[in-house]
């Protein structure tokens, strides 16, 4: 088990209120803005922001960036784990 | 004449659609009561977990109208379906959980933000099934039949066609979700100050 | 006949009269810049009137300290749309006025003190309720018959004047003053920060490189006339309130839909209740905030409902910054302008289209065009979307 991936699960939960949700259903490859995913949306996309910084202490200040980063747990770890080794 | 042709009832332990059960609580789950009802009856709309529990009470009730009467929304025009809802505590349960969110978490949450308003329900039922016409959120003393009957009035002589009624109060407390729909029919369950009340108060003695 | 303007004042970052603002929107003179009354905030640039709050209690004679910023913008538009008409026993008057943040700036100074327990204030949070503005307004110009306050987000001017003309055509009233009022406050300007949605730079309206809003403040207010009323004040038409129209996206809770849905079904139901054919409209004050995901929709609406004959439209927005719950007020006040004067404003900061629409808006001022009827949008939060078509009056 990737632990950085179960840990972005569970601050995804912790950071947009979704309590109803576990680990469990979240997929690593679901699509988290897309509505048969998770159905983020934009605002919540400032969530995954403050979450990065918060959790991770990686800034990213380009809404737009944010974008292929956020697909899917999978390129949220991918994307940590590349900022973190430049 | 005006006819109540579905209603749903959802209480602190059961879901009743037309009067009959869908649902019930299991005591022992550790899954909140909606999210309880959501998986059970399987449906599929992941933003149900974003929402809050207002909405979350109002979708599933809605979606419950819609499973009952297959197809009765679509002899209507995006815009023919008004909605109208009330309660008496506004969206005070969530309000409460934002500011907790500034309070212990250090800085105040968007995506509960956008729930710090009772009618954001109306606009996620108006979301998902791309209804554009009449829609409003009352904040009222107690559930009122005289209210609706009024609205009625001025709604289906202005362009709506169906109406849509709610009465969603979600509290720490308790659970008192009544939402009926109201069409012009030749002959049904009159809509009315009498039917209205009896029907709003449907399951709640079998719960007990 | 219909429902007439008889009256427009303004008060925003390009002046403190209709007149000052006349001159700085033909001149392409924007307001915008460094803030220098309201402090504490991280914004670098806005559109802030240029008067200090005691300025403004000085110019309108208003003595006690217990006024929001929000309020004395308000009186000072509503003063000068009112001008010198009197209370009627006859004339049912009503005032509606829409705001967004109320007395917020003066509940931010109570706050801090409340915070630091430095012995707040509390007769401060008397003007914080939105309502404040509204009855300080009706007091003074000595409105009783019906008096009204809006909050829909960033369509409430635009609101108000429309529930204003449906009240006299309803014979509910025979006038009303309609507007809006909104100040610069730290809750406004860290709440669209935090949303990401703030530029620091200017404000680029409908080009492609923009990145969000400027915040600016200021108000907007018009008297609005039915036929009996005309016949007693004897005040002559400027214009008509001719089309409104409101209408939702369904879309999300915050962001517009990027096919344009409501604002498109809100333009089009203005125009439709206006009576005119698209090609009337001379000219559309368009909503254009500079944010990404308006200005994106809001292209979209228009192509939709204009197809390739789009009109000439700008958003005045560079001039003054985006005004809230004022600026459906302010630009319906422009507008009004735009047909008495025979001008189309230019769209500052613009240079180039928005790649996905490739619309292109009015740059430069243009004063040899006949200005008949004019569209201005304003589209709030949660697809509030209100149109309002203004024509000649003939």
């Amino acid at each position: 088990m990737d632990s950085l991936k179960e840990d972005l699960k569970k601050q995804i939960i912790e950071q947009l209120n979704l309590e109803d949700l576990t680990v469990a259903d979240i997929a690593d490859d679901a699509l988290l803005f897309n509505d048969q995913g998770l159905g983020l949306d934009s605002i919540d996309a400032l969530e995954l922001i403050v979450l990065l910084e918060k959790y991770h202490g990686i800034q990213l200040t380009n809404p737009e960036e944010g974008k292929e980063a956020f697909k899917s747990v999978d390129t949220m770890a991918a994307y940590i784990r590349k900022r973190k080794a430049a | 004449m005006k006819v109540i042709t579905a209603y749903c009832n959802l209480r602190a332990d059961e879901c009743l659609v037309n009067g009959e059960v869908v649902a019930r609580r299991d005591a022992g789950s550790e899954d909140s009561w909606f999210k309880q009802i959501y998986r059970q009856q399987e449906l599929a709309y992941p933003k149900f977990y974003k929402m809050d529990v207002l909405s979350q009470a109002g979708y599933l009730a809605s979606e419950f109208i819609k499973r009952a009467n297959p197809g009765i929304f679509e002899g209507y025009a995006d815009d023919e379906i008004a909605l109208v809802f009330a309660n008496a505590s506004s969206s005070a349960e969530t309000d409460r959980r934002f500011m907790q969110s500034y309070q212990t978490g250090g800085s105040p949450s968007p995506s509960l933000f956008v729930y710090t308003l009772p009618n954001i329900v109306l606009g996620e039922i108006a979301i998902l099934n791309k209804w554009y016409g009449e829609n409003m959120f009352a904040v009222l003393p107690k559930f009122t039949p005289g209210f609706y009957l009024d609205y009625s009035e001025i709604l289906l002589a202005s362009g709506s066609r169906a109406l849509l009624g709610g009465w969603l109060e979600v509290t720490a407390g308790s659970t008192y979700v009544f939402l009926f729909l109201v069409e012009q029919r030749e002959s049904g369950t009159e809509f009315n100050n009498e039917n209205l009340l009896h029907l709003s108060q449907t399951g709640s003695v079998a719960a007990y | 006949m219909g429902v007439c303007i008889t009256g427009i004042g303004v008060v925003s970052a390009i002046g403190m009269s209709v007149n000052e603002n006349l001159n700085a929107l033909r001149e392409g003179r924007t307001g915008i810049g460094p803030l220098h009354y309201l402090q504490g905030t991280k914004a670098s640039l806005a559109g802030e009137v240029k008067a200090s709050n005691d300025e403004l209690r000085a110019a309108l004679g208003v003595g006690t300290e217990y006024v929001s910023r929000t309020s004395l913008l308000g009186l000072q538009a509503a003063r000068e749309a009112w001008g010198d008409n009197k209370r009627s026993g006859v004339i049912r008057t009503g005032l509606i006025s829409a705001t967004s943040v109320g007395g917020m700036d003066r509940s931010e100074v109570f706050y801090k003190d409340y915070l630091a327990q430095n012995n707040p204030d509390y007769q401060l949070l008397t003007t914080h309720d939105s309502g404040s503005t509204t009855e300080r307004i009706a007091k003074e110009l000595g409105i009783t018959g019906y008096i009204n306050t809006l909050s829909t987000a960033c369509s409430s001017g635009v609101n108000a004047i429309m529930l204003g003309a449906r009240l006299i055509l309803q014979g509910t009233l025979d006038r009303v003053l309609v507007g809006g009022s909104d100040a610069l406050s730290g809750f406004t300007i860290d709440g669209f920060r935090s949303l990401m949605i703030y530029d620091d730079q200017w404000c680029r309206p409908f080009d492609d490189s923009r990145a969000g809003l400027n915040l600016g403040e200021g108000a907007g207010f018009l008297l609005l006339e039915g036929e009996k009323s005309l016949e007693l004040t004897g005040n002559s038409p400027i214009c008509n309130v001719s089309g409104w129209a409101n209408a939702a996206d369904a879309y999300h809770q915050t962001a517009s839909s990027p096919d344009g849905k409501g604002a498109t079904l809100a333009i089009e139901n203005a125009i439709r209740r206006a009576g005119i054919g698209l090609d009337q409209i001379s000219y559309v004050n368009a909503h254009g905030t500079g944010t990404k995901n308006n200005d994106h929709s809001e292209s979209v609406a228009l192509q939709n409902v204009f197809g390739d004959r789009v009109p000439p439209f700008s958003s005045t927005k560079a001039f003054t910054g985006h005004t809230l719950a004022a600026a459906g007020a302010i630009e319906a006040v422009f507008s009004v302008l735009a047909i008495q004067h025979n001008l189309i404003f230019p769209n500052l900061n613009y240079r180039a289209p928005i790649a996905e629409t490739g619309l292109v808006p009015a740059t430069q001022l243009e004063t040899g065009v006949e200005v008949h009827a004019v569209l201005s949008n304003s589209f709030g939060f949660g697809g509030n979307n209100s149109s309002l078509v203004l024509t000649k009056y003939e």
